[in-house]
């Protein structure tokens, strides 16, 4: 394993600029995921940490060495892709150790490091089938298990489990997870996915159109997003923004509600802002909060998540217990104390 | 969805069928029947689908009356030369046109692809010219170059393209990851996956350098290096009339090869020209 250092990374395809000087540090071992939606540059980083897209200006190591311009092959890394990749043609045996092959190993070493990885994923029954005839989960198996046969210095994962159902996304995802946790390989992964970034990372790199937003461990992000564009990626279903101004130390929305800020963030009076409120930080109240008509109730076992309108503005709330709303009740909605964020609208950075 | 039909319509589709093979089958089934028959049968009407007499003294007289072995040999050997020159040729090029990114590349296949648009008549002329300032006339190498460099190759190179380029490109990524370079890449991973687009190239290619007769007859004039179908036109009589019996038991002879290559490889020929998108 070893570290992973870029340097103002910049990637552009003739006047398109698509990744605008990223900086990253990833440290040895570490558990990296790089996420943001569809477009925002995640899977370019991925692809040129990879070697598979040349690098427009910047300098990215691996260990000690620069390796901008070396192919993937020099790079000591191994890649599991988004539709496994696997080669039809050859057993999962074959497919396993075929990079091996391909680096000089001995017959006998081949065979000893394809073993220990079929052991580790459970893989031994299938290795004389052929990538044809086997399950989604399988294959995604074997792809893993071509990655860890070499053990590089860097794993790097794109979108990896966008082609599996829910369920097996879950158990895979634990799977990884366990695998880092054993090897304590440096590993980078791309998802567009944010449950799947805060499950599984050390760190996370939240990223949107071509920069990176913000960078931090899981809980971090979610309990002090940077800017707006993190607290609406980050957290299912998405942070609660409500426009509105301060007022006497207490936010005021446009319909006239207004919520204390005693405990939390601090702004000038008469300044516009955005409240933020995830959906599971509300709680019913007699006063001292929105009012708010019950617009939808679905509950989802453990959960109950209402949908809200307020003064056009609709808000969702998570509550770990059973309600007994129905759409056309009001009711009054506080944040629970100290867990409101608030943003400034013009640079939409955070206000502490 | 799959249709169930009942027992009467498919009695009747089966009838249908067999009725519409009668104009393919009765050619060959004349063919070889004939070349069986004295010659006063075979122009009998009515004709008789079976031979009333059997003569299978024709089949030694299609070897007594020309070198037929040797020339048996010569279009084998052509044909097989030309398949896999055309093989390599068509697949390393549609390889780099498909996957190798390389500036000019899709005015080049379309240059390219021109090749298919001239009648071999048309340059017929001017390679003869070329052929003889080479002092190849006379030889087989006309029937082995022309079509590995021309036409056939070009059509072989444009369905093996189609093929590299349906080959996902994540396939290549992985292999690069493995360590391996570019040639590496086509023999061991896109090669042995083009397999069905491969074994269209070779059976068509194979049928094409078989069945060539015009490139023969302007280039080769000594019978002992004749290919078959140039040999079929020399069994005449003194009057130049065909010896129907004779040409028809060579005929017989030379189309072995064919039948046996498609009745084996007919499924492989029609998967891979599914492959390539491509109607045969």
């Amino acid at each position: 394993m070893a570290p992973v250092t870029l340097r103002n990374i910049k990637k552009s395809y003739g006047n398109a600029h698509v990744i605008h000087g990223v900086d990253l540090d990833i440290a040895e071992g570490e558990f990296v995921v790089l996420v943001g939606p569809s477009g925002c540059g995640k899977s370019t980083l991925l692809r040129m940490i990879a070697g598979l897209e040349p690098i427009t200006s910047g300098e990215l190591e691996i260990g000690d060495r620069v390796v901008n311009d070396l192919e993937p092959k020099d790079r000591d890394i191994a890649m599991v892709f988004q539709n496994y990749a696997l080669y039809p043609h050859m057993t999962v045996e074959k497919n396993m150790g075929f990079s091996l092959e391909h680096r000089g190993a001995s017959k006998a070493e081949i065979a000893e490091r394809v073993n220990w990885a079929a052991d580790i994923l459970g893989l031994k029954p299938l290795l004389q089938r052929r990538p044809g005839q086997l399950s989604g989960g399988q294959r995604q198996r074997v792809a893993m298990g071509r990655a860890i046969v070499r053990n590089p210095q860097v794993f790097l994962f794109d979108e990896p489990l966008s082609n599996l159902d829910a369920k097996l996304r879950v158990v895979m995802r634990g799977e990884i997870k366990g695998l880092h946790q054993r090897l304590k390989t440096t590993t980078v992964y791309v998802t567009h996915d944010q449950v799947e970034a805060m499950t599984m990372a050390d760190k996370i790199v939240v990223m949107n159109a071509g920069k990176v937003e913000q960078i931090g461990a899981p809980l971090e992000l979610f309990d002090r997003p940077a800017n707006l564009f993190v607290a609406g990626f980050i957290g299912s279903p998405a942070m609660n923004l409500i426009p509105g101004k301060v007022r006497a130390g207490a936010f005021v929305d446009q319909a006239g509600n207004s919520v204390s800020l005693a405990d939390g963030p601090k702004a000038e009076d008469g300044k516009p802002v955005i409240l933020g409120i995830r959906p599971e930080h509300f709680e019913i109240a007699e006063s001292g909060g929105f009012a708010a008509d019950v617009t939808l109730v679905e509950p989802m076992g453990s959960d109950t998540q209402v949908t809200f309108s307020v003064g056009g503005n609709e808000l969702i709330a998570l509550f770990h217990h059973r309600i007994a709303a129905r759409p056309g009740d009001r009711l009054v909605l506080r944040p629970v104390a100290g867990q409101v964020h608030l943003f400034d609208p013009q640079t939409t950075l955070r206000i502490d | 969805m799959k249709t169930e039909f009942s027992p009467r319509a498919k009695v009747a589709i089966y009838g249908l069928l067999c009725v519409l093979a009668i104009p393919f089958v009765f050619p060959t089934w004349w063919m070889v029947t004939s070349s069986v028959k004295p010659i006063d049968q075979i122009f009998a009407f009515p004709p008789d689908l079976i031979p009333r007499s059997y003569d299978f003294s024709t089949y030694a007289q299609v070897f007594k009356l020309q070198p037929f072995a040797q020339q048996y040999w010569n279009s084998a050997y052509i044909a097989a030369i030309v398949t896999i020159g055309t093989m390599i040729v068509s697949s390393m090029a549609g390889y780099a046109f498909a996957r190798i990114k390389f500036p000019g590349a899709n005015l080049i296949f379309m240059v390219v692809l021109l090749g298919l648009l001239i009648p071999s008549e048309v340059t017929i002329v001017p390679l003869f010219q070329m052929f003889l300032k080479w002092g190849m006339i006379n030889t087989h190498w006309p029937l082995i170059l022309v079509p590995i460099f021309g036409a056939p190759s070009v059509f072989a190179t444009f369905v093996m393209r189609q093929f590299f380029i349906s080959l996902p490109g994540e396939l290549e990524e992985a292999a690069r990851v493995d360590g391996l370079g570019r040639f590496k890449i086509f023999w061991t991973i896109a090669l042995p996956l083009a397999r069905p687009a491969l074994a269209a190239v070779a059976i068509f290619t194979f049928l094409h350098s078989w069945n060539l007769y015009l490139e023969p007859i302007v280039f080769l004039t000594s019978p002992e290096r004749f290919t078959l179908p140039q040999a079929l036109t020399q069994y005449v009589d003194v009057y130049q009339g065909p010896m129907w019996n004779i040409q028809l038991a060579a005929a017989t002879l030379t189309a072995i090869p064919v039948l046996i290559v498609f009745i084996f490889a007919q499924r492989q020929f029609i998967e891979g020209l599914a492959h390539t998108g491509l109607k045969g």
